[in-house]
């Protein structure tokens, strides 16, 4: 009978023992969340007490890991200093892995990208008098409206408590009518839309005027297209026909105007042969421009970007697609042998910095958190 | 071992050069015993379920430094390629989820992404490997749709004191290291072991399509370094003479290191590591109601947890819940972590109750009959929409071999399924044999049930694989799979011949994978924080209930005993598949490709084995193995491949004594081949090209443990596949 206690008593042993050896080390996210509030506040505090200035202009972009777009977005911040010598100007990633693998890198090409609700707080925390917030989104899509509520949650002082901003803060920042938000590129079809149309026609009108002038612009799916914003790529279209009939703007996502779609317009047009030149229509060139345009613009690369027996396929790049529909594709390189993206447009970069100009203060966005 | 001793040694080697100079014993593969295909014991010549056996000369012989290299070198119906989270296996065209693996009859328990991580067993601790392909056995569940490997533990249970330390290192500091300790006291045996397994990995090449361009210096690394150990205890009690109880634990973890000093954010920076824990405890008991027939009970859980380990600040978009978050309850955040801790990204935990009986029946009927339920929970906050899933399935099943007549043996199964999510599913099983001679001409056909995992259903993550990335996801709306399996096969074991050629089909109905899908397909906002404006290209993939899919295929194995130390095998695999897919977005059926299809697959090995003194034995074994070229669905094909490999075994001291030593040398891939296609494309084979090893051991073994004598009575062809001694 011992025996048996004893031997129960062993597997009664075995089977706890199991359990505690695998309890985990899982850190506490408040502590994470403050510390990096901290952070942050810290590096603008800092920029601030250099500079010595009292605006602030935030620009939020979704993000990148590509070097190329990395020096577009040193030279977006560049041109918004000089737009606005008064003003602190700071660039956020509101894509995790962007941010994670832009910081990673290695000595000396690392790039510290900071999360727009983290720098928000911090910009906060420092007490600047203005704040602009500057979408670098291209169309008012679901991105943008990321950006609008992390605004808002600013202003309505969403932070854990231990981080809370100064609310007497915020609502000076109300009551000065201080803090703007500034809209995508394509927001206004009245008046954006044929801007940027006249923007890009200033850059490609040498292009237009050899053969067709192809922008391949996102796009969203049906079912992610909350906002309707998709139909601004066919304004776009529209507004950049109204100027020259060679213009064409397709997307990678949106349904009905993929690539397929931009070659039975063309047909249509009677644009049967030719050049036809490829542009991204995307704020920075990154994969998209690199694969799903540009791809097998390399001779030695044009296996990777096209498979004959599904010609639509997505994994087709425009360039392949459109050389084997009989047409000579072109891609235009910037002085960085890359394509470009619109923000290293100096009059397409213009459209977003005159945005943040006119930004409209951002009416009832602040409720204070300690309501009488 | 004196100077003296070694020049006799080597004097003696010269003498006998390759010739045979003693005679040795008749080989035991005649008499082997087999339990996988029906769970209970049979000669393999006579099973009624056609079974390979991968034995413990072929095991001793290949020096293999895991289960990878086992399957993949021993036979030819494996296909494995290594990742970061475990192993991509494949048998009979189907992959990890279909392959059932059991150690001692056990399930092995967790996946991460449909990978396995075999490091959980312990190459060196395995006695015997059977595989039973497709669906045919009624024991091990009906979702063992390709088939079960079973893998059968060393025991010592008659030792008093058994001690073993083996070490195996190899080129690129792989190291093996394998401890046993296990001991008889009075009616209690104990063996406890422990292995660790380490390699700092290696890179094939530099090369990496990544932002838009070939980069010349990608840090990637073809398999990344890796530690891994384990510890695990059994504790056996023969509580009466007919009455035995146990009581298992173990303890695992697996660190995986990726490269620190990449350069490029695209493809070859990374901020965390991984690592995995696995927990398992066990309790269970083996009842003899007489002398043949025997009543089984086990209870086990187990534990895989998932986590990252943060090597540098990276943002995690996680569900944030709880007062203490204020103003943010509830919201998706992206926190930050930061090197040195960790996050989990799931953690499976599974319970399993199993009861089986064999009963021995007058009329040449040997009747099986058994029940099993398993819980399974999978809690992933990060990785599934409300923070956790479970799922439950109870099964029951009847299985009886009948001897017909003198030369024909029926075994008939049924199990019935519950599922909780899919409702009740009876499964039948049917296998034939007829004894003619030598030969043995089986058939057979296995349904097969098997219901979407928890993960298939609800799990979703990112994948980041160097420059590809894939947001995988789950589909609540899949339907369970069912497959068909036939089988017929000619056997030939003669006394120096052996030979087998089986010809299989294995349809499935609505088999379930994870196919490329355009992003509309996802629902809206899950995937906005990887997507966004298109500057990050993410390949959106989902789990899918297949139109159809087909797997069909020969296996042949031969082997030939030229003379009694020397014998040579050959195993070939023959395999295509065909699958079919709906495309909602064009409105019609697309062919798919299984991902990791080969056509061909071979191996063959040149064993000789000769005792020159008593005190040593030499073993040779000149092995090679291959493969034609593999088929995927994104990031292009594998190349085919052929690898040699040469392995020395010197067993030193006398088999009757207490303290036996061993040592290995060997070198794999001896003509070098390296595949060096660039990442992220598939290799054929992730071979670092020639690699070196070599392995010393040593085992004490002492006395006789009291408690054998009462085993020794015991009839051993009870049943039970942990009676195995």
């Amino acid at each position: 009978m011992k025996k048996i206690k004893s031997f129960v008593l062993a597997m009664l042993a075995v089977a706890l023992a199991a359990p505690v050896f695998t309890s985990c080390n899982d850190d506490d996210p408040v502590n994470n969340i403050v510390s990096e509030y901290s952070k942050n506040d810290e590096m603008v505090a800092n920029q601030k007490k250099a500079s010595g200035k009292n605006e602030a202009v935030l620009l939020v972009a979704f993000g990148s890991t590509w070097s190329n777009s990395f020096a577009a977005f040193d030279a977006t911040k560049k041109a918004y200093e000089k737009a606005f010598p008064n003003a602190d100007v700071y660039i956020s990633f509101s894509s995790d892995i962007c941010i994670n693998r832009a910081s990673a890198g290695e000595n000396g090409e690392a790039r510290d990208y900071y999360e727009p609700r983290y720098l928000l707080h911090a910009i906060g925390a420092a007490k600047y008098s203005k704040i602009y917030v500057q979408s670098l989104q291209v169309i008012p899509g679901e991105e943008f409206a990321n950006v609008v509520a992390c605004v808002k949650k600013f202003m309505n002082n969403g932070y854990i408590a231990s981080a809370h901003l100064d609310d007497a803060y915020l609502k000076k920042l109300d009551e000065d009518k201080a803090i703007f938000l500034g809209l995508p590129l394509l927001n206004d079809p009245e008046n954006d839309v044929p801007e940027v149309a006249k923007q890009l026609d200033a850059e490609y009108k040498n292009e237009a005027a050899k053969g067709v002038v192809a922008f391949m612009g996102h796009g969203n799916p049906d079912n992610y297209d909350t906002f309707k914003a998709n139909i601004r790529y066919t304004q776009l279209e529209e507004a950049l026909q109204a100027i020259n009939s060679n213009y064409f703007v397709g997307t990678v996502d949106m349904p009905d105007n993929y690539k397929q779609d931009v070659l039975a317009r063309m047909k249509e047009a009677g644009k049967n042969s030719g050049d036809i030149y490829l542009h991204a229509l995307m704020s920075i060139a990154g994969d998209h421009a690199h694969n799903d345009m540009a791809g097998g613009m390399n001779p030695e690369d044009e296996d990777e970007y096209w498979d004959a027996s599904e010609p639509e396929s997505e994994e087709n790049s425009w360039f392949m697609y459109f050389k084997n529909n009989e047409y000579t594709p072109k891609v235009t390189l910037g002085t960085n042998k890359e394509p470009l993206g619109l923000l290293e447009i100096p009059g397409v970069l213009n459209v977003w910095i005159e945005h943040t100009k006119k930004a409209a203060f951002l009416e009832d966005a602040y409720h204070s958190m300690n309501p009488e | 071992m004196t100077a003296k001793r070694l020049t006799a040694l080597i004097v003696a080697t010269a003498a006998c050069g390759t010739m045979a100079c003693a005679q040795g014993k008749v080989d035991g593969i005649l008499h082997e015993v087999v339990v996988t295909g029906t769970g209970t014991q049979h000669l393999l010549k006579d099973a009624p379920v056609q079974t390979e056996v991968i034995s413990r000369k072929m095991l001793d012989t290949y020096g293999g430094k895991s289960l990878e290299e086992i399957l993949g070198g021993l036979t030819a119906s494996f296909a494995f390629s290594e990742g970061d989270m475990g192993s991509q296996m494949q048998l009979g065209g189907l992959g990890n989820a279909y392959i059932l693996i059991l150690i001692d009859g056990k399930r092995v328990h967790g996946d991460v992404g449909g990978e396995n991580d075999l490091g959980l067993i312990d190459p060196h601790n395995i006695e015997r490997i059977e595989i039973v392909k497709g669906a045919q056995s009624a024991l091990y569940g009906s979702d063992a749709m390709a088939g079960v490997i079973n893998i059968i533990t060393k025991k010592h249970h008659d030792d008093a004191l058994y001690l073993e330390n083996t070490t195996r290192y190899g080129s690129y500091n792989d190291v093996r290291q394998h401890n046993g300790v296990g001991f008889g006291l009075g009616r209690l045996t104990s063996m406890t072991n422990f292995q660790l397994q380490h390699t700092d990995g290696w890179q094939n090449t530099r090369m990496e399509r990544a932002e838009g361009q070939t980069l010349t210096d990608s840090r990637n690394k073809t398999l990344n370094k890796y530690t891994n150990y384990q510890l695990a205890e059994r504790l056996d009690y023969q509580l009466a003479k007919d009455l035995s109880l146990y009581a298992e634990g173990s303890y695992y973890t697996k660190q995986i290191n990726r490269p620190q000093n990449g350069s490029h954010p695209s493809c070859d920076v990374y901020t965390y590591d991984l690592r995995y824990r696995n927990a398992s405890a066990a309790v269970g008991g083996k009842w003899n109601v007489n002398k043949r027939d025997a009543v089984t009970l086990d209870v086990d859980w187990n534990k895989h947890a998932y986590y990252y380990d943060y090597t540098a600040r990276t943002y995690e978009y996680m569900k944030l819940e709880g007062e203490e978050y204020g103003e943010l309850n509830g919201e998706w955040y992206s926190v930050p972590m930061y090197r040195g801790q960790s996050k989990l990204q799931s953690d499976q935990q599974r319970l399993m109750a199993q009861a089986k009986g064999v009963f021995y029946l007058p009329h040449d009927n040997t009747l099986s009959g058994g029940m099993e339920f398993r819980y399974d929970y999978l809690n992933a906050p990060l990785r599934t929409a409300n923070g956790s899933a479970s799922d439950w399935t109870a099964a029951a099943y009847v299985q009886d071999e009948f001897n017909m007549l003198q030369w024909l043996n029926v075994t008939g199964g049924l199990r019935l399924v519950q599922n909780h999510n899919f409702g009740l599913r009876l499964t039948p099983k049917i296998s034939a044999m007829a004894s003619l001679g030598d030969f043995r001409i089986r058939a057979g056909w296995g349904q097969g049930f098997k219901t979407p995992t928890v993960k298939e259903l609800h799990y979703r993550y990112l994948h980041v694989m160097g420059s590809s990335t894939f947001f995988n996801i789950g589909n609540i709306n899949l339907d369970p799979q069912g497959s068909n399996h036939y089988n017929a096969g000619v056997e030939y074991r003669g006394r120096k011949f052996t030979a087998s050629v089986t010809g299989y089909i294995n349809k499935l109905t609505d088999m379930i994978a994870l196919v490329n899908v355009p992003v509309g397909e996802i629902p809206a906002g899950v995937t906005t924080a990887y997507l966004g404006d298109g500057s990050g290209n993410v390949q959106a993939r989902m789990y899918k209930n297949m139109e159809d899919a087909k797997t069909y295929g020969v296996d042949m194995n031969a082997s030939y005993k030229l003379t009694s130390e020397l014998t040579l095998n050959a195993s070939y695999s023959y395999l295509d598949t065909d699958a079919h897919l709906y495309d909602t977005q064009h409105n019609r059926l697309e062919k798919v490709t299984i991902d990791g299809m080969a056509h061909h697959k071979w191996s063959a090995s040149a064993v000789y084995q000769h005792r020159f003194t008593p005190k040593y034995r030499l073993g040779l074994n000149l092995s090679t193995r291959g493969s034609s070229e593999r088929f995927y669905q994104n990031n292009g094909n594998g190349k085919g491949f052929q690898i040699w490999r040469l392995n020395t075994t010197h067993d030193l001291g006398r088999t009757d004594r207490k303290l036996l030593y061993r040592l290995e040398l060997g070198v794999d891939n001896l003509l070098n081949y390296r595949d060096r296609t660039m990442r992220p494309y598939h290799l054929g084979t992730t071979t670092a090209g020639t690699t070196v090893f070599a392995t010393f051991s040593i085992k004490f073994k002492q006395g006789k443990a009291l408690a054998s004598a009462e085993k020794k009575g015991r009839d051993k062809a009870s049943s039970g596949e942990d009676s195995e001694e």
